[in-house]
């Protein structure tokens, strides 16, 4: 991968909620079109990190550049004002653990309402737009339908197009696959893997060992608030060499009842 | 047995329509101003700087512990002297019933809006939005799905209120009806048939809240 021209720099990222300090110091870089993703225990400051991508989380301390966008915390600087944040948001998109749809729009109001909104595009262009990127996630026929009447995997495929609507440079998953029935994750896991292979820079927090070793280029091992381990995806998850990393590997397989392959 | 005669009450039936008019009135007024304070008031109570909302919980908490007849008879007696300020009966109630239906449609729309999942807020966030536009498109119309039932109890009980005004010579359907009882020494008629307006009046709109409820919660 090209670490000349990263899109993304995290630098010594540092989180506390009141006393629990949960990330201390975590650095992150990853170039243009790169898939990354973060594995590690509940609890090891990955899903926290992650939204301190998109800001939905303020460091306490540690430098953020995305793209164009550049922040910086730490006692002394200014917290990014409000329009700051909605800029970066344009332009770094998320998708939630829980889907969180808007109960009240259709699926297609769903994924128009960034462009709209946000960009003021206009409301039939807004409505080409979402109707192709719902059939790109093999929704062309709900559009009209709303969150209720959708399965957990068609929601969250809804939640992804509702993401690229924006056009972003980079995507953010936050286990998106953990609420799922376990029949309804492949169809999710295939859309994010289409994304990959046209190219789109992606960071993915997830439990989905296979699914990260496959389609990551990197996979980032994160334990007690620290990136312990970040490599090609093939070495961390086939030959970890950090203990915690082995530990929580063999937790894994145990729990899911597969043996290391 | 007692013999019922409401043909008794014929020659009043014109103060009968001016006093419901006038109670109707009152309704309309009073819940819409009261819905404004009670949105602005839910709203600064849910997301303003701390300065504004302890107030207001004081002024939501007065309204909300005292009956509102001590508030009406406050207001029309003792406010005028207090600051000096001579205030007509009509202008005493519409300004108490408003204050008093503001302070708990505040809470109304407070618990609607706290009601809402954070998750619905991040993801406006996530796609760019900002806080306004988040309230007014994501989390508001979700909010008043969830608030429709307290709403409408709210505005019946609001209905039933405005009968207070009475004790202060404002001729609503209750006032009226005492004058008519004075003149025609027909208690039991007039009484009875007041109740049935304000019951004619009410039952349909209980009615309209079921359906809205039905309606508004038909896609979740």
């Amino acid at each position: 991968m090209n670490q000349t021209n990263p899109i993304l720099a995290a630098k010594n990222i540092w989180k506390a909620f009141g006393t629990n300090q949960v990330l201390k110091g975590v650095s992150l870089t990853v170039a243009r079109g790169e898939v990354v993703s973060l594995i590690g225990a509940s609890g090891s400051g990955k899903s926290t990190f992650l939204r301190c991508l998109n800001l939905l989380e303020t460091p306490q301390q540690g430098e953020l550049a995305i793209g164009r966008h550049r922040f910086e915390f730490g006692k002394g600087r200014r917290a990014p004002d409000k329009a700051q944040l909605a800029l970066l948001r344009r332009d770094v998109g998320m998708v939630f653990q829980h889907f969180n749809l808007f109960p009240h729009r259709s699926a297609l109001d769903n994924v128009i309402e960034g462009p709209v909104q946000v960009k003021n595009m206009a409301k039939a262009e807004a409505k080409e737009l979402g109707r192709d990127l719902l059939a790109k996630v093999g929704l062309a026929d709900k559009a009209d339908s709303f969150p209720s009447r959708l399965s957990g995997g068609q929601k969250q495929r809804v939640a992804i197009a509702r993401a690229l609507a924006m056009k972003p440079d980079v995507m953010l998953f936050d286990e998106v696959t953990s609420a799922l029935d376990p029949e309804l994750v492949s169809e999710v896991l295939a859309v994010i893997r289409n994304l990959a292979s046209e190219g789109m820079t992606m960071i993915l927090v997830t439990h989905e060992m296979a699914f990260a070793a496959d389609v990551s280029n990197r996979v980032g091992f994160m334990s007690e608030g620290v990136m312990a381990e970040i490599g090609a995806a093939e070495d961390v998850i086939r030959t970890p060499q950090n203990p915690r990393l082995i530990a929580f590997l063999n937790r894994f397989h145990q729990q899911a009842g597969t043996g290391p392959a | 047995m007692y013999a019922w005669d409401f043909a008794a009450l014929k020659p009043y039936w014109g103060l009968i329509w001016q006093g419901l008019g006038v109670t109707v009135l009152y309704t309309v007024i009073t819940v819409v101003a009261g819905l404004a304070i009670g949105l602005l008031t839910g709203i600064l109570r849910t997301m303003g700087p701390r300065w504004v909302s302890i107030p207001l919980r004081g002024y939501i908490e007065v309204f909300r512990c005292t009956p509102l007849l001590v508030q009406l008879v406050w207001v029309y007696y003792a406010l005028p002297v207090l600051i000096g300020v001579d205030m007509s009966a009509t202008t005493a109630c519409f300004l108490t019933l408003s204050l008093y239906a503001g302070s708990f449609y505040a809470e109304v729309f407070r618990g609607g809006i706290e009601a809402i999942d954070r998750g619905q807020w991040e993801a406006g966030q996530a796609i760019g939005m900002r806080e306004g536009r988040i309230f007014r498109r994501i989390v508001l119309p979700q909010a008043i799905q969830v608030m429709v039932p307290s709403f409408i109890n709210q505005t019946i009980i609001q209905l039933k209120n405005t009968s207070l005004v009475s004790t202060v010579a404002v001729g609503d359907l209750l006032y009226q009806g005492s004058v008519i009882t004075a003149a025609s020494y027909r208690p039991l008629e007039v009484y009875t048939t007041i109740a049935v307006l304000y019951f004619v009046v009410l039952f349909p709109l209980t009615l309209i809240a079921d359906q809205m409820e039905q309606r508004l919660g038909a896609h979740r």
